[in-house]
């Protein structure tokens, strides 16, 4: 029998065009583009007079820069040469551009999914550290940059160094009512670190994986960076086969090429978690609702918790914790539950996706923000956004007094009219409480949307379960 | 892209953990759609006095620098080479944080601890742009880093060829320490080669690799 494999270095394998031990040309099955990294990769090509090989693998959106209260209102010139720039690119370049108004605008990482681009078994990337999210369909798929979005523009191809390990993050038991797919990442990172994942691929699996929806998955996926990975992917099953084609996906495949793809997606998979370099075990069944304190994501405890004392962190660590404690303008030892916030960030491309915005209406309805705290519940994409109104959970955010948004990266970082202000705290859904990252002085924490919901409500972080139970 | 043989520069420190590239080059910058005007921009949030910052769009027009910024030591002006702590450019892909730090100045970085010193994309981006990233045994990056503390005027030479940094000690005797960078990245950045051109001279593999896939990959019509 042949050594066992892992679902990564099939699906590397199959993209290998040549090479060797030392360095690989990947074949890129898709290829997503936004404004931000873009620009530079277009300009490069147009001075050395090349073409894209394959606009029809290329798809592109606006997001990080548009703005959610108005998206055809850019008002920052900077912004809307951005977004300009990207009209005009994709128009010379012949790429397929959604554009704003266009019903398929939205975060590139949640575009991709819903319209079927994301496909088991393929390789995606883009300029943007979160394309790990795909990897929730079985791709492998990783954030590359703007020299690298011009070689795949010119090329369809990627070099690679050495193949990346591979790392199986295991998840048994059951979450608990009130946790979500957040919490598990969260946790995941705390436990291997920002850089636990440096030069390895994670593989998540387990009862509490497979228990996930698709959503959740890509949740878990998307912050793969934050731990340090090149990519995180999950092996596809029925609930991701499900997602490819009980709703419309309009680029996955149908009829006779879908049977195809399904007989191939099904042999997807790690042989034994022996074929693993690495492998760690997390019980889900023993998390509850994680919470950040300061800035970096593995900086994490227990909405039961408290903010750590300096003697509770290892002595090497002592000054980053000293420097976070100072920017994020806390005492060790205060109760995380004791934490005030200022604004609620529901979106992103962590958690902007439909299943999110229900968690959090769930937690909301019939309750009311709490004074002085501001709330942007914000639609991943045109899409979402529709479907929140089909389902009336724009009312509910609204009776509650959040604000609900256009699609856009929102919050999540400061591009765009949304950003904290000097000193300002706030409870989000996205990826990064790194400084500065939803303003200048702004402080994140962050939270699943369940979690998000119930600081909104409380005006301090709050333990969600209890509100779930009454 | 320009070929990287021999450097000799003076050296700075910069040794917090998981500098990410938010901190390298706040997220506001990114608007830009040049490849260029970056240098001014590095580090904006920490180097600059508050309100000093420069806007997006005139990174030329800069306030006072915040003194208690290390890479603001008035014996550092003027570096080369940077030494920084692990997991160095952790978060965005943004390549915009290599433009930054070859804009201002540096060409190489040298982190602690191998496949742990700097994070994956901006490893790569760091390749791409011909800025060296060399990550070193612990023991060698502390006696590096120690020496910088020491004697914040060093200078080093950094000889890609040999695979050796030479620290010049101010009292005339010198250290070498060896290194190791991916041969295909090494034979890159010597010769300082256009990824892209070498690639295109490829293409029949590619047009092979893309005939063999299967039907399904390509997108169904929208």
């Amino acid at each position: 029998m042949s050594r066992p494999t892992t679902l990564f270095e099939k699906v590397w394998n199959r993209h290998f065009v040549t090479g060797n031990d030392a360095s690989s040309l990947l074949y890129i099955d898709r290829h997503l583009v936004h404004e931000v990294t873009s620009p530079q990769a277009f300009d490069g090509l147009r001075l050395a007079g090349r073409k894209v090989r394959r606009p029809e693998l290329t798809f592109a959106t606006p997001d990080h820069n548009v703005p959610t209260e108005n998206q055809f209102d850019i008002r920052e010139p900077m912004s809307r040469r951005q977004v300009e720039t990207l009209r005009k690119n994709c128009q010379e370049f012949g790429i397929t551009l959604y554009d704003v108004g266009s019903g398929r605008q939205g975060i590139v990482h949640v575009i991709g999914p819903e319209l079927g681009i994301t496909l088991p078994g393929t390789t995606i990337v883009c300029g943007d550290s979160h394309t790990s999210t795909h990897g929730a369909f079985g791709a492998l798929a990783f954030g590359i940059g703007t020299s690298e979005v011009e070689h795949v523009l010119a090329t369809q191809t990627l070099w690679q160094g050495p193949r990346p390990k591979s790392f199986g993050i295991e998840v048994v038991g059951k979450l608990a009512p009130g946790l979500e797919a957040k919490d598990i990442i969260l946790a995941i990172i705390r436990a291997i670190g920002t850089g636990g994942g440096t030069g390895c691929v994670l593989e998540y699996y387990g009862p509490a994986i497979s228990a996930l929806s698709m959503e959740g998955r890509m949740t878990v996926c998307n912050m793969s960076i934050e731990a340090g990975a090149r990519a995180g992917l999950i092996a596809p099953d029925e609930i991701t086969f499900d997602y490819l084609t009980q709703v419309d996906r309009p680029f996955a495949p149908k009829g006779q090429a879908l049977e195809a793809a399904l007989a191939d997606w099904r042999t997807l998979k790690t042989d034994t978690p022996d074929a693993f370099d690495q492998h760690i075990r997390i019980d889900a069944s023993t998390l509850v609702p994680q919470v950040t304190w300061g800035t970096s994501p593995d900086m994490t405890v227990d909405i039961t918790g408290h903010v750590p004392r300096l003697d509770e962190i290892p002595a090497a660590q002592r000054g980053d914790a000293e420097r976070a404690l100072h920017y994020m303008g806390l005492e060790p030892g205060t109760p995380i539950n004791k934490i005030p916030v200022d604004i609620v960030f529901i979106g992103s491309c962590t958690n902007g996706r439909i299943e999110d915005l229900r968690t959090a209406a769930h937690v909301l309805k019939g309750r009311k923000v709490a004074s002085g705290v501001r709330v942007l519940v914000v639609p991943g994409s045109e899409q979402v956004k529709a479907q929140a109104h089909a389902e009336g959970l724009d009312q509910i955010f609204t009776a509650a007094g959040a604000e609900w948004r256009e699609a856009g990266c929102s919050m999540c970082l400061a591009m765009n009219p949304d950003k904290l202000t000097p000193g300002q705290r706030s409870a989000s859904t996205s990826n990064r409480n790194f400084e500065g990252r939803q303003g200048p002085g702004g402080r994140t924490h962050l939270v699943s949307p369940a979690m998000a919901a119930a600081a909104a409500v409380a005006g301090t972080f709050t333990d969600v379960r209890n509100l779930l139970a009454h | 892209m320009e070929a990287f043989t021999t450097h000799r520069g003076h050296v700075a420190l910069l040794d917090w953990t998981d500098v990410n590239t938010d901190l390298i080059i706040p997220a506001r910058y990114l608007k830009r759609i040049e490849r260029t005007g970056y240098g001014p921009l590095l580090f904006a949030d920490k180097r600059y006095v508050a309100g000093g910052a420069p806007e997006v769009d005139t990174p030329e027009q800069q306030g006072a620098y915040e003194a208690t910024f290390p890479l603001n030591n008035p014996h550092f002006k003027g570096a080369s080479i940077l030494v920084v702590g692990k997991n160095f450019g952790c978060g965005s892909s943004r390549e915009h944080a290599v433009w930054a730090v070859s804009q201002a100045g540096y060409r190489v970085l040298i982190a602690p601890g191998k496949h742990e010193g700097f994070a994956d994309i901006f490893e790569q981006n760091s390749f791409n742009n011909g800025l060296l990233p060399i990550e070193l045994p612990e023991a060698d990056w502390r006696a590096i880093a120690g020496a910088v503390a020491a004697h914040p005027t060093l200078e080093a030479t950094v000889n890609l060829e040999a695979s050796t940094i030479t620290v010049h000690q101010p009292e005339g005797k010198s250290t070498s320490y060896s290194f190791e960078i991916p041969s295909e990245q090494r034979k890159r950045l010597l010769a300082g080669l256009d990824a892209i051109a070498e690639t295109l001279l490829i293409a029949d593999s590619i047009s092979r690799h893309e005939q063999s896939a299967p039907a399904w990959v390509t997108p169904a019509a929208s």
